[in-house]
């Protein structure tokens, strides 16, 4: 339209249009008349087809639907992190209610505790965008580019067995050693999602992850220490 | 339809030089954008605006129809969602019964539950774990049918009718999945029987499909299906539930004094919104 409109040379039109720039013969006057009607539908098609597709990206932003992809670097990281935290809590919660040592009691609750709040974040915005809300069983961190049957730092069910049968420093000792190695294997996981989320609040959740678990981290091989026991390798 | 224009006939072109007709019209067109041919015939112009329109309607409709085909065919149709909120009322053979949550009974009590396995009712104070906990024995009904009320799905199976392959089947659906719990149900009257709060699905074969639908339609399902949606699958430990030594099983016949499905001389926990 703009390259028939600027073109226009003083030339006498043959046929009249009424339409027409009449000046130099322009695109609609050189149409057949059924390719007009083909054009006019169009443009209504047009029309009606945006119009459509307003509606459902607004309906997108405000129905299930919306917020990161799956696969997402948000997504992924929000699915596997809750099934990691899972496993913190689970264990926290019978840390706390088994241990005779004050100072476990303690650890053991703030991790419960601020773990659950992240986990009920986690799972609302998952809910939110309409994801599900944990990783498919045995197919983790795809989003890091690395689909893995487990995730690092995740206790076995052995391992489990073996920390609740445990009783006294020995049940503190096995404690320790499960969470200390669970805390240093979600890091990598925060790490990537602090860098490379999307979603600022995603963002900033990860970022806090890394510092607050990286200090308990700290806390833990102290008091693994002052109990004379080792960390698990990775 | 743009080569049906193009060498179409002229008559109702205007203004055009008569030495281009004929001539290829995407020539015509292309001269016309140059400096030299601002003085071109227009009468055999590709109808470029036309081709345009086309494409653009087509683009369309293939990217809208892409877009609905995509956004459908990526959700599974078990996945609960806003629109479907209990996609379990679809699988055939489910059966569903309205419980009230939130009664409670004590260790030493029981519950006369009117299914087998119960999937609602009075039950235990203390939850059975259900963090993915496979059971090797059976487990006391009260507690089990707490978990259900936290929105854990349970696997019962017969276990002199399911075992080796079917059994592994069955437990990697389970080990280590929040919100699952499974345990040998002696006397069941099939395999193998699924319950959630207020649902159960009776399949004989472990690789029926209907199992997992089940489990994606029920587990997790935020809509309410359940009574505590967010409450714990976790273990307190000897004295409240001890998953290496849970309570006996204990199934009928019930003792006379068994409690009631109507809820009489069970306490109700919801007033104070506690251990639920």
């Amino acid at each position: 339209m703009t390259a028939s409109s600027v073109s226009s040379p003083p030339e006498p039109p043959v046929v009249d249009d009424e339409f027409d720039e009449g000046d130099g013969g322009g695109w609609w006057s050189n149409s057949p008349g059924w390719a007009k009607g083909v054009l006019a539908a169009g443009v209504v098609l047009i029309l009606l087809l945006a119009g459509g597709l307003a509606g459902a990206v607004i309906g997108q932003r405000t129905a299930p639907t919306y917020g990161p992809a799956a696969g997402s670097i948000d997504v992924g990281f929000l699915q596997d992190m809750s099934v990691h935290h899972r496993q913190a809590i689970q264990m926290a919660v019978w840390e706390r209610s088994n241990t005779t040592d004050p100072a476990l009691r303690q650890l053991a609750f703030d991790i419960e505790s601020s773990q659950t709040q992240q986990l009920g974040m986690m799972q609302g915005w998952l809910q939110l965008w309409a994801q599900p809300t944990e990783s498919a069983p045995g197919n983790y961190m795809g989003w890091m580019g690395m689909p893995v049957p487990s995730m690092p730092g995740m206790a076995s069910e052995a391992d489990l067995q073996r920390f609740r049968a445990a009783t006294g420093s020995q049940l503190d000792v096995a404690f320790l050693q499960l969470m200390l190695r669970h805390h240093r294997g979600g890091l990598s996981m925060m790490q990537a999602a602090a860098a490379g989320a999307s979603v600022p609040a995603v963002q900033a959740l990860s970022s806090s992850m890394v510092a607050s678990q990286t200090a308990e981290a700290t806390t833990m091989t102290q008091l693994l220490a002052q109990r004379g026991a080792a960390p698990l390798p990775m | 339809m743009a080569s049906g224009r193009s060498t179409g006939t002229p008559q109702r072109g205007k203004g055009g030089r008569p030495p281009q007709r004929g001539k290829n019209p995407v020539a015509g067109a292309r001269r016309r954008t140059s400096s030299a041919g601002r003085a071109a015939p227009k009468n055999r112009q590709v109808p470029w605006l036309l081709i345009g329109a086309i494409v653009v309607v087509l683009a369309l409709i293939g990217g809208i129809g892409f877009f609905l085909f995509d956004r459908s065919a990526q959700i599974s149709p078990w996945r609960p969602s806003s629109d479907n909120k209990d996609p379990s009322l679809a699988i055939p053979g489910i059966v569903t019964q309205s419980y009230q949550g939130q009664h409670h009974v004590t260790p030493q009590q029981r519950v006369a539950y009117d299914r087998l396995p119960p999937f609602g009712g009075p039950h235990d104070g203390y939850w059975a774990a259900c963090n993915g906990q496979v059971y090797s024995q059976p487990v006391r009904n009260e507690n089990m049918v707490h978990s259900l009320e936290h929105g854990a799905v349970w696997i019962a199976y017969d276990p002199t009718r399911v075992s080796g392959a079917a059994l592994d089947t069955l437990t990697a659906k389970v080990q280590g999945q929040n919100q699952m719990m499974m345990s040998p149900y002696p006397g069941l009257d099939q395999p193998i029987s699924l319950q959630s709060w207020g649902h159960q699905l009776k399949v004989t074969d472990a690789n029926d499909p209907r199992i997992d639908q089940f489990i994606t339609s029920l587990k997790g399902n935020p809509n309410g299906v359940y009574p505590e949606v967010g409450a714990s699958c976790d273990a307190l430990g000897p004295g409240y539930f001890d998953p290496a030594n849970p309570p006996a099983f204990d199934p009928p016949p019930y003792p006379r004094n068994a409690l009631p499905m109507n809820y009489q001389g069970t306490s109700g926990a919801g007033g104070m919104g506690g251990t639920g």
